[in-house]
């Protein structure tokens, strides 16, 4: 049923890059993804390198100024629960909560959050797609109102499933990285990869780097944060549309803006047009109908996911007005 | 031995009249156990886990079976090739359409018969090879291992592209399986007589079936018999069909079902897969469990075929129906399965009006047949006609309530002769549900609701229903064993597919004997060991059982009170039965204990058997409901919110109010994936295999998906004509109008008609933005 593999797993974090530089070789965290994969034969596996055992890549620590630094191991639910997460971080808090459904967010890791495969029909199913080494992407002329509007380049669809991705791109949070040529850094911005420049791949880790933590850095003064997703149902669903916003606002005026999508395209999908639209003026009626008109301009939706314009824009514009009514209520 | 007081529960109450022998009883008039909120006989075995359901039984030396299907839509066989699969470790057994084993092995989909394993592939997932090995895990990957050599040939996955010119050919004679129709008056005249007439094209997806436990059987040879345990809705079905395929005795082969993770209509038959877990069992010599992974359930066991009607319809501006006039197409499947079946029936039936003409396409594609799907065809007609008549009552100006109220018809006009109904309280539901519901009062609140929110839009919906079937049928046979001891057996053949059937036929048992429902030992499912019953399906079962189960109770009574006679040498017309003892009505002195009763004792066991008497001739007897839903739309976003819902049914006499609420609730839920979540995708366009064939691509509705508020209110009529027990079907009417009332909510909500199911947060956006994709 499953492909056959070896099953490691090392008590060092040095023995599992080790082990993971094999070719073939998959790391396991949570399972609760790995194993869908290694059962619908979507990825090539004989080797799973299990780091379950490094208890020291699990939990969470405020660092100094109120930031994180988020073990991988962390399990979702922890995340969702975190008193500082939800004090400092309430969108972050949000989007774990939003995950899947408690049994998978209580074995569901923040690592494996950030590395999952997209949940594509085609990808996941009886398909040999291009991004399985098949010739198409069924997605362009099939079935594709899960798909993405952005990013997509007419070579494949996917949309990146993970909610906590979008937010801690926002949070401008960054992954502490170990691999055989030792330790990197890279920002959660920078980790996933566009079809144009992979199709293969989901994120830029090398064979055998494994993410050890995330790094959010400490909230700024005015900063309010918050995550929406819009899905077919209301548990145990991925993201219609979604988005994580973190904004900094000095009274009235923002001052930073960060609006990532979700369930817009194949990485979490930052919003410039939008952020920029937003940044050095207050939040109003028309400002805030202007970024969610602009967030969704450049959008090159697919058959059947069309709605996502209008729908992305309809969220967008709910998630501003709240904003702007809590600072008003703050205020008050 | 178990003394008197853990028996008996009546110590003075009194137990129902015995009639004389050959006298039917009186309906109950008070009682101690029907209708009170009681739980499951077999609840704690549920819960705790030591119910054994199919999918438990271990047997010593199993195998474990596993099924190659087609991966096409469409496809010829030409080769397949197991010889590495037959190397593989731990590999006992494998079938193919070559081996010797399945020579002339017939399968039947209604009047098609086709080859156990089929070299013409007409669907994604049919039956190509079999393996049966040590471990599942051996099995499935020794299917993988089999190299199959396919002509891949054209295929037909649009219903309504089925019967066009060019349409690949699934059926050797075309696509067309069948037409029906129906006529009574004449439309063009009721049209002429209606103040308003409207017309409009409704659509409702594939839903598949998706019970929780999966499909799957054991299969284990003694000899030359066949012991079989399948997840089940009817074991002597399966002993039919299987001996049917088999060429064996019904006596040779035994099924059990004693317990069954849900059916809702896909378990009223075996599968192939049950005739090819017994032939697997057979090559190997062993005992064979094979159960069908999710995928393979979605792909095979069953749905409700995806409908498109067309429905016109006339009104006086007084609110009077003047004409119905309908059209259907559905697809079957592959194979003719009844793709269209009882689509019309609503139209046909459920309001009085004298012009009515409906006709109804069955056609044929390439995906997995249908099999009845709880309720067949009826919220797929609901969801047209509950929508049209709510579109005419706005038209005319009057309140949706009011216009069904207008149309109550006391007769079953569908039918040949229009038979009146036993009851019917479909005016009770109604009128009393938008009572409890607060219908008029919640128009008001609801206007002021949207005249103040900005973007958040609410709406209320009713919606109403009759079910065809639900009054139960004859056969039934049943046995109630009296132990000398007081204590009972209940010998009954029927399934309780979660249903609660067991529950109900205990209580009929207690209530009819006045003993403890707890004494009550349950013999049920085994077609070796209990009576031959029908499969659980039609909610028919308790209207179908619970007279058999009431008549056997009493001719053990009777047969007691014929025994006391001759202990006690008085007249046996003399004698009442009190529960715990027989006692002369002239003198009350003059009585015996059950228990000391001399031939019981001398016996060891008295037997009454039950029959299910006919039905009342010249009528129809037919459970009505109308539901209630209250909710809320997010137009920016297209989210639909369900506030509340209220299922207001008549099905007779409720039995256990737990069970009756459970069933109503669980319907309102399936309702709800049926209009909100739940649509089969097949990739049309290219390939023409299913999209989602797992629990997260295939959307059932989850707990935040209903409402925090539902009720159920139960409308009693006292129907003394449907059966002895005044019970009518209850399993399948509370999820016929669910889907149609949300709907109508949604068309106050947001100004909006969804006539295509399901509506989710992407429909609404299309249609709020008036764009197609």
């Amino acid at each position: 049923m499953l492909p056959k593999f070896s099953y490691v797993r090392p008590d060092m974090l040095s023995n599992a890059v080790k082990h993971l530089q094999a070719e073939g070789a998959a790391l396991h965290a949570g399972g609760t993804d790995l194993l869908g994969c290694l059962r619908e034969r979507i990825i090539a596996c004989d080797k799973i390198v299990s780091i379950s055992g490094l208890t020291e890549l699990a939990g969470i620590k405020t660092t100094p100024g109120g930031g994180l630094r988020i073990g991988t191991l962390t399990t979702i639910t922890e995340l969702a629960e975190n008193a500082t997460v939800r004090t400092n971080f309430p969108g972050l808090a949000g989007a774990a909560a939003e995950v899947a459904s408690p049994q998978l967010r209580n074995q569901g890791t923040v690592g494996g959050n950030l590395c999952q495969k997209p949940r594509c029909w085609y990808y996941r199913g009886d398909f040999h797609c291009l991004r399985k080494g098949g010739d198409r992407c069924f997605a362009m002329a099939g079935e594709n109102q899960f798909h993405a509007i952005f990013g997509h380049d007419h070579i494949c669809a996917i949309v990146h499933p993970s909610d906590t991705a979008p937010m801690l791109v926002a949070l401008d949070a960054k992954a502490l990285v170990t691999g055989p040529q030792g330790e990197r850094t890279i920002a959660v911005a920078d980790l996933h990869v566009l079809p144009a420049v992979n199709v293969r791949a989901e994120t830029v880790l090398g064979q055998g780097e494994i993410i050890t933590h995330i790094e959010v850095p400490p909230p700024a003064k005015g900063l309010s944060t918050s995550y929406r997703k819009i899905r077919a149902r209301q548990s145990w669903d991925f993201s219609l549309a979604g988005a994580a916003l973190a904004l900094v606002r000095e009274g009235d005026k923002v001052v930073r803006a960060n609006i990532v999508l979700s369930g817009a395209a194949p990485i979490p999908w930052r919003s410039r047009e939008a952020e920029q639209l937003l940044t050095g003026h207050p939040l109003t009626d028309d400002s805030i109908a202007a970024a969610a008109q602009a967030a969704v301009a450049g959008a090159q939706p697919l058959r059947a996911n069309g709605y996502k314009i209008a729908m992305f824009q309809g969220m967008l514009k709910e998630e501003l007005h709240k904003v702007k009514k809590g600072k008003n209520e703050e205020a008050g | 031995m178990a003394n008197d007081d853990t028996i008996y529960y009546t110590a003075g109450l009194p137990v129902p009249e015995t009639p004389a022998e050959g006298q039917a009883p009186e309906p109950w008039q008070q009682t101690d156990l029907i209708g009170k909120p009681l739980p499951r006989v077999d609840g704690y075995a549920r819960v705790s886990g030591s119910a054994v359901y199919p999918s438990d039984i271990l047997l010593p030396g199993m195998l474990y079976g596993a099924i190659l299907r087609c991966p096409h839509p469409h496809a010829l066989v030409r080769k397949v090739d197991s010889a590495t699969a037959a190397k593989m470790p731990g590999v006992r057994a494998i079938l193919t359409g070559e081996s010797m084993e399945t020579q002339g092995v017939r399968w039947n989909y209604q009047d098609r018969q086709v080859a156990l394993f089929d070299a013409h592939c007409r669907f994604e997932g049919e039956e190509i090879a079999a393996v049966a090995a040590d471990s599942w895990y051996q099995a499935a990957d020794a299917v993988r291992a089999i190299a199959v050599d396919y002509e891949v040939l054209p295929f037909v996955a649009d219903y309504e592209k089925a019967l066009d010119q060019n349409a690949a050919k699934v059926g050797d004679e075309g696509n067309l399986v069948g037409e029906d129709s129906h006529q009574r008056g004449s439309v063009e005249q009721g049209f002429a007589a209606a103040d308003t007439v409207l017309e409009e094209t409704y659509r409702t997806s594939s839903e598949l079936q998706t019970p929780v436990e999966l499909h799957g059987c054991v299969a284990d040879w003694d000899g030359s018999r066949l012991t079989l345990w399948e997840s089940s809705q009817g074991v002597f079905a399966v002993q039919s069909t299987i001996a049917g395929v088999l060429g064996l005795p019904l006596a040779r082969v035994r099924v059990i079902g004693h317990y069954v993770g849900g059916g809702f209509g896909s378990k009223l038959q075996p599968g192939k897969y049950t005739a090819i877990c017994a032939l697997l069992a057979k090559k190997a010599a062993k005992p064979v469990k094979l159960l069908l992974t999710r995928e393979e359930t979605y792909l095979c066991v069953g749905n409700r075929p995806p409908n498109t009607m067309r429905l016109k319809a006339g009104v006086t501006r007084d609110g009077r129906l003047t004409a119905l006039d309908f059209d259907c197409i559905g697809p079957s499947g592959a194979y003719p399965a009844g793709g269209a079946q009882l689509v019309d029936w609503l139209v046909r039936d459920l309001y009085r009006c004298d012009n009515v003409r409906t006709t109804s396409r069955d056609v044929l594609i390439n995906a997995g047949p249908a099999r009845p799907f709880r309720a067949p065809g009826h919220p797929q007609g609901a969801w047209a006609l509950e929508q049209m008549i709510d579109e005419l009552a706005g038209k005319i100006g009057m309140d949706p309530v009011e216009l069904r109220l207008k149309n109550i018809s006391e007769t079953s006009q569908g039918r040949e002769n229009n038979p009146p109904y036993t009851s019917t309280g479909l005016r009770e539901c109604l009128t009393k549900g938008a009572e409890e519901f607060r219908w008029q009062s919640s128009l008001a609140k609801i206007k002021e609701f949207n005249r103040q929110s900005a973007h958040v839009k609410r709406g209320v919906g009713v919606a109403a229903c009759l079910w065809i079937a639900g009054g139960g049928d004859p056969p039934s046979t049943v046995i109630v064993k009296l132990f000398k001891d007081g204590s009972i057996n209940l010998n009954m053949g029927a399934s309780d597919i979660g249903t609660g059937t067991k529950t109900v036929m205990a209580l009929v048992v207690a209530e009819e004997l006045g003993v403890q429902p707890s004494v009550i030992q349950i013999e049920h499912a085994d077609t070796a060991t209990t009576q031959f019953a029908t499969p659980s399906g039609g909610s028919k079962t308790v209207p179908t059982e619970a007279p058999a189960v009431r008549n056997a109770a009493i001719a053990l009574k009777q047969e007691l009170l014929r025994m006391a006679a001759e202990d006690l040498q008085v007249d046996r017309q003399e004698l009442v039965y009190t529960g715990k003892e027989i006692v002369s009505r002239r003198d009350p002195n003059k009585k015996i204990p059950i228990t000391e009763i001399t031939r019981l004792k001398k016996r060891g066991e008295v037997i009454g058997v039950g029959y299910r008497g006919p039905n009342p001739e010249g009528k129809a007897v037919t459970p009505f409901a109308a539901q209630f839903c209250e909710l809320e739309v997010d137009t920016l976003t297209g989210e639909i919110g369900l506030l509340r819902f209220l299922g207001v049914h008549d099905s007779g006499r409720v039995m256990n109010r737990l069970t009756y609420d459970n069933q109503v609730y669980g319907g309102i839920v399936m309702g709800i994936g049926f209009g909100l979540t739940e649509e089969r995708r097949l990739d049309e366009r290219q390939t023409g295999k299913l999209c989602n064939r797992n629990w997260h691509d295939y959307k059932l509705p989850t707990a935040l998906d209903i409402p925090r508020e539902m009720a159920s209110l139960p409308i009693e009529m006292g129907d003394r004509e449907c059966n002895n027990t005044g019970a009518k079907g209850l399993g399948e009417p509370v999820t016929i109008p669910t889907a149609a009332a949300i709907a109508n909510a949604l068309h106050m909500a947001t100004g909006i008609r969804f006539t295509s199911a399901p509506v989710t947060p992407m429909e609404v956006i299309r249609k709020l933005t008036r764009r197609e994709g």
